[in-house]
């Protein structure tokens, strides 16, 4: 199968500053794709460099076999919803849906029935003739996708599409984001600065740090099995344990050692708090080390526990809410987690 | 002791007033006046010097040629201003800001030496004084004030508005037509209106760039050489009703914000 859209070495830089590193990224149709980074990070002009609102300063964009790199947002298959939305102010919810469909100059009455239609799919038939500018940002939100999605989008691009919304809207607007993207089979491509939409939402994710991508996969490789530090503290709660690989073998600062192939390098081991358990008397684990317990919070779905395991290193534990007997502070215990369960990734 | 000062303040912003409105009301009761002095009192109202005014030959060219000239100058300092001030709302403020100086210097000049730097630079490169180089001289003025109004709304304008255009399908020039310009319209409008009223009420620049014919301004210039009569109260308060009209049509418009 070949990828629906291809970035090739694409780059951006304003003058010396580097907003994209030049860098290949593949998306397959139907994929629900999140660009997932810190502000800043150069998630935004990646998305534009797609939808063709920035000249790349190297490299190539090519959707469904043709390179586009060369032309207006005009001539691509592509639509976007903007961060702000961009609604045209001086016209009602069914002109601005309408915009598309006029500008190719389809006959008045299709232009008509498909505008109802979509206005009908994203419930705005109500406020159909109103302006834009009398709506509240959730509608506001669903005119933008209806506008862009009326025109069938081969790639529909998203720029930080929930960010403006309360939490109880986000997560509204997240259900219908999951139920357009089934009902209307494209595919969708999304930036976001929040961990927990992207794994929500989408069934790949491109984790972005300082114009790079850091790793790209199916959202579970990525908290699994993140590639690299960043990846790991980005997505989720993470242990980082500091140590030093020599002859395929690492060494943790904390104590503990195993068997690991790579280079020698420092490196750093992650472990999900929730990789970790309180190892009984007798019970073995793959790694195993210890220290005192110095906080223990309930957190209603989980225990949260901190334990100090040397001087400078906390190892954080998320236990199930039936154990027992429930460990309190000052306790000495041991912590063990498999070998699976945790990734050795270049400090 | 605090009324007694806010009477005394309101008292002297009352006689200011009074100064600096009294001369264009005198004007405007003055055009109704029946007799042929301009002083009280005012033994009857009339439109005999009205009439006197139409009757007047030279009255028509010169309503003709100010009425010309304003719209020319309108149409013409708000394409060229408009396109200006979109270009410099895309620059890096501070290009903007330096090349805004620049193309408010005609402003910043007496009005005095424009005319004659006007004058001497058309007659040097030869071309002939008419309606053309007084339109050119005007736009000079004029333009100034359309790029700052319209740069001052291109300046809030959200540029996603555009990018979501072309983002569905639109070329930049559709773009421009059917969401740029419907959305400044107001504002483009009522600073062709200000272009407009500047342009009516000129007579500096006019004086010395018309060559032989009269605007309203000249034309009363020239009449009052001769002799003061009524009829240039009336012209002057159709001036005034012409400049005060778009004044306020402008401000009207360009207080809109879609
Ligand atoms: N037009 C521009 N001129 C100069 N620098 C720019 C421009 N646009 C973006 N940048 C810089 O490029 C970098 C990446 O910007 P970008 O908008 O892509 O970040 P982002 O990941 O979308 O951030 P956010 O989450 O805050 O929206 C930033 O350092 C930004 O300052
Ligand atoms: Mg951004």
């Amino acid at each position: 199968m070949t990828a629906l859209l291809k970035l090739r070495g694409i780059s951006k830089r304003y003058g010396d500053a580097v907003a994209v590193q030049p860098l290949d990224l593949d998306i397959f149709a139907h994929d629900f794709v999140a660009i997932l980074g810190p502000s800043g990070c150069g998630k935004t002009t990646l998305l534009r460099m797609i939808g063709g609102f920035v000249a790349p300063t190297s490299g190539t964009v090519e959707i469904d076999g043709r390179d586009v790199t060369r032309i207006g947002p005009e001539q691509r298959p592509t639509n976007t919803v903007f961060q702000g939305y961009g609604l045209f102010p001086h016209m009602t919810v069914r002109q601005n849906v309408g915009y598309g469909l006029r500008l190719q100059k389809k006959p008045k009455a299709e232009i008509a029935d498909r505008v109802a239609e979509a206005l009908r799919q994203s419930r705005l038939t109500e406020f159909a003739d109103r302006s834009v500018t009398a709506l509240s940002g959730g509608q506001q939100q669903r005119v933008a996708l209806a506008r862009a999605l009326i025109l069938r989008p081969k790639v529909l691009l998203l720029d930080e599409p929930l960010a403006a919304l309360d939490l109880k809207l986000r997560h509204a607007m997240q259900d219908e984001l999951r139920r357009l993207h089934q009902e209307f089979g494209g595919t969708f491509v999304f930036v976001t600065h929040d961990q927990g939409e992207a794994l929500s939402l989408a069934n790949r994710i491109a984790v972005m740090n300082a114009g790079r991508i850091e790793q790209e996969g199916d959202a579970e490789t990525i908290y699994t099995a993140p590639a690299t530090r960043f990846v790991a503290t980005f997505i989720g709660e993470a242990n980082l344990l500091p140590g030093e690989r020599k002859a395929g073998q690492v060494k943790l600062e904390a104590g503990p050692s195993f068997a690991d192939a790579g280079a020698d390098e420092p490196v750093t081991t992650v472990v999900r708090p929730k990789a970790v358990r309180l190892l009984r008397a007798e019970e073995k684990a793959d790694i195993e080390i210890s220290g005192s317990l110095t906080e223990v919070v309930y957190l209603g779905d989980h225990i949260k526990c901190v334990v100090a395991v040397s001087d400078k290193q906390d190892v954080v534990v998320h236990l199930d809410v039936a154990v027992a007997p429930r460990p309190v502070v000052g306790e000495h215990v041991r912590l063990g987690w498999s070998i699976q369960q945790q990734r050795v990734v270049s400090a | 002791m605090n009324t007694r000062s806010n009477i005394i303040w309101g008292i002297i912003a009352f006689a200011f007033i009074v100064f600096l409105l009294s001369p264009i009301v005198l004007l405007v009761i003055f055009s109704f006046t029946s007799r042929s002095l301009t002083n009280f009192p005012i033994e009857g109202l009339s439109l005999r010097w009205w009439q006197e005014m139409v009757a007047t030959r030279q009255f028509w060219p010169a309503l003709a040629n100010s009425l010309i000239i304003g719209v020319c100058v309108a149409v013409v300092s708000a394409v060229v201003g408009t396109l200006a001030a979109m270009g410099l709302a895309a620059m890096p403020k501070r290009r903007a800001s330096i090349i805004m100086g620049l193309l408010t210097l005609p402003v910043m000049l007496p009005p005095l030496v424009l005319g004659v730097a006007l004058l001497s630079f058309y007659v040097s490169i030869d071309l002939k004084l008419g309606l053309t180089t007084v339109i050119l001289s005007h736009v000079l003025f004029a333009q100034p004030f359309v790029i700052l109004i319209v740069h001052a709304r291109m300046i809030s304008f959200d540029p996603r508005v555009v990018e979501s255009a072309r983002d569905l399908g639109a070329t930049p020039l559709q773009a421009f037509f059917t969401v740029t310009l419907p959305i400044i319209q107001p504002v483009v409008i009522g600073a062709a209106l200000v272009a407009a009223a500047l342009s009516i009420d000129d007579f500096i620049i006019t004086f010395f760039t018309i060559g032989t014919g009269n605007t309203l301004p000249t034309l009363v210039w020239g009449m009052i050489r001769t002799g003061l009569t009524p009829a240039v109260n009336a012209i002057g308060t159709l001036i005034l009703l012409l400049t005060i009209g778009s004044t306020i049509i402008a401000l009207q418009l360009t207080r809109y914000r879609g």
